[in-house]
């Protein structure tokens, strides 16, 4: 059973599927229209321990090169080789297919940090935010 | 600043760019397909950001090539000619593309982030029997690139399809002072178009319509960055800059040292002569990586900083991450003969081996490589 879907104001995603300790992060349809072609995405190494706000991957895209922060602090536990042969994945399905790493949460409390479907959106028609 | 077409690439929901100034499409759908769209059939560019000057006077050809690179006196009225107009120590103060209208009369086409420097640079130099103006204010321009290009022209009729490579024509109908010429700046076949909104409008709407049944596409500043670095064609502030002459940037068919003497040759020529100096030059990466403006140059070996990076990108046709590099002379030798250079990417070091310029050879609609814009 999947959560909630949870959002940074630099237009990342978290949600777990299942296992609420493993969550899933990607970024939103916002992000990869602005972001534009992916080309492809440096992808954490598994095990990587990561601070929520960190910078946990890169993608670049034939326009730049977009950061991409932890939502919340904890250890690579998977990454999606999918979009390491098909990178254009995080461009058609960004809450889907495209999803990019799964983190074992440290601290379960910074998910109150994170906004909601309607933060996000209140977010998103106030302007871009921050962040790429 | 707002140009005529804006509310045309809004329309179609184009992500929309700042550059130096004008805000102006940088794709409409994908950049990749785009630029896929130039190689294969045909794309077309707002280009209204370019600055179009119109010099008058007697011996108008003879004063300007004291100005420039190129040899102006040697082109036919109603050619276009490729150059660099130079400043006093041979660096470059901008690109541009020149044509005669008449025995006394030429248009010249600068870059829009150096439209009014080049137009005082020009004023301040030319005597004063020369009048010139600036006909940019409000004026539409079209890039129209590809194979398809010369098909998808003909919908305009008028005949442009029967102009030849570098040809250039300044009137439509009824209407003076425009520029239509077979040129473009991606290394394919194609037309490009300045005039007033009256004169060049109707060309956006019939081609935007109608072209789309041959393949066309509207096409950003992203794939226009990308088509023209594959050709390796330099970008004023990034290949070329007040400091690098047109040797420096390997832009050796572009200086004519047969003609008489324009302003800063001999500096050019001791530079050219100066074995210290970085050159620029091409590279590929080895390895997974999109190299950016200004990232550095490093020898693997001792981990110096040799140089830094002007230009780069990513392209299927090319393979991968490429770009344009300044290298130290002592180092670009070594690069030259096959020995890999490091590119600084977010902190990692990626390999790179040299590539020939242009990176995409043969198979491209424009034969003469040699016009721009």
């Amino acid at each position: 059973m999947s959560s909630e879907r949870r959002y940074t104001p630099t237009h990342e995603w978290i949600q777990s599927f299942g296992d609420p300790s493993r969550m899933r992060v990607g970024i939103t349809d916002f992000a990869q229209k602005e972001i534009t072609d992916v080309v492809f995405v440096e992808l954490p190494k598994i095990g990587k321990k990561v601070p929520q706000g960190a910078e946990a991957a890169i993608i670049e895209s034939v326009k730049a090169a977009f950061s991409i922060y932890a939502p919340m602090g904890g250890e690579v536990v998977g990454v999606n080789s999918a979009i390491e042969s098909n990178p254009a994945l995080v461009n058609a399905d960004p809450f889907g297919a495209g999803w990019l790493f799964e983190l074992k949460v440290d601290n379960a409390q910074e998910w109150n940090s994170l906004l909601d479907e309607n933060g996000y959106r209140a977010l998103l028609s106030s302007g871009t935010g921050g962040g790429h | 600043m707002s140009l005529p077409l804006a509310p045309y690439h809004m329309q179609r929901a184009a992500k929309m760019t700042d550059f130096h100034g004008y805000l102006l499409p940088l794709s409409f759908t994908s950049i990749l397909e785009e630029a896929k769209a130039v190689r294969e059939k045909a794309g077309l560019f707002d280009i209204s950001h370019m600055g179009h000057f119109l010099a008058k006077g007697p011996d108008v050809r003879r004063h300007l090539n004291g100005l420039i690179t190129s040899d102006f006196e040697a082109v036919p009225v109603g050619k276009c000619l490729y150059g660099l107009l130079t400043n006093d120590q041979g660096g470059t103060v901008d690109d541009l593309i020149l044509a005669a209208s008449g025995e006394d009369e030429a248009h010249i086409i600068v870059n829009a982030g150096n439209r009014t420097a080049d137009f005082s640079w020009l004023r301040d130099h030319l005597p004063d029997s020369i009048s010139l103006e600036d006909l940019s204010e409000g004026q539409i321009g079209l890039a129209l690139q590809g194979p398809a290009s010369s098909q998808i022209v003909a919908l305009l009729g008028g005949g442009f399809d029967g102009m030849k490579r570098r040809e250039a024509r300044f009137s439509m109908g009824p209407v003076d002072q425009v520029w239509i010429s077979r040129t473009g700046y991606t290394g394919e076949d194609g037309w490009e178009f300045f005039g007033p909104e009256a004169a060049i409008l109707p060309v956006y709407r019939i081609l935007s319509e109608r072209g789309a049944d041959l393949g066309l596409l509207q096409a950003g500043l992203g794939a226009r960055d990308l088509l023209r670095l594959e050709m390796a064609y330099p970008l004023y502030g990034q290949e070329l800059s007040p400091e690098k002459t047109a040797f420096d940037a390997g832009l050796d068919f572009a200086v004519n040292l047969r003609k008489g003497a324009f302003l800063g040759k001999d500096k050019m020529l001791e530079k050219r002569d100066d074995t210290g100096r970085e050159r620029l030059t091409g590279f590929v990466l080895l390895e997974r990586g999109i190299p950016r403006t200004h990232c550095p140059v490093i020898d693997p070996l001792t981990g110096d900083q040799v140089g830094e990076v002007t230009s780069g990108g990513h392209s299927p046709r090319v393979g991968g991450g490429f770009g344009l590099a300044y290298m130290e002379p002592h180092f670009l030798r070594e690069f030259e003969q096959g020995k890999e250079a490091g590119i600084e990417i977010h902190g990692k070091i990626h390999r790179a081996r040299i590539h020939d310029r242009p990176f995409l050879a043969g198979g491209l609609s424009a034969k003469n490589l040699s016009t721009k814009k």
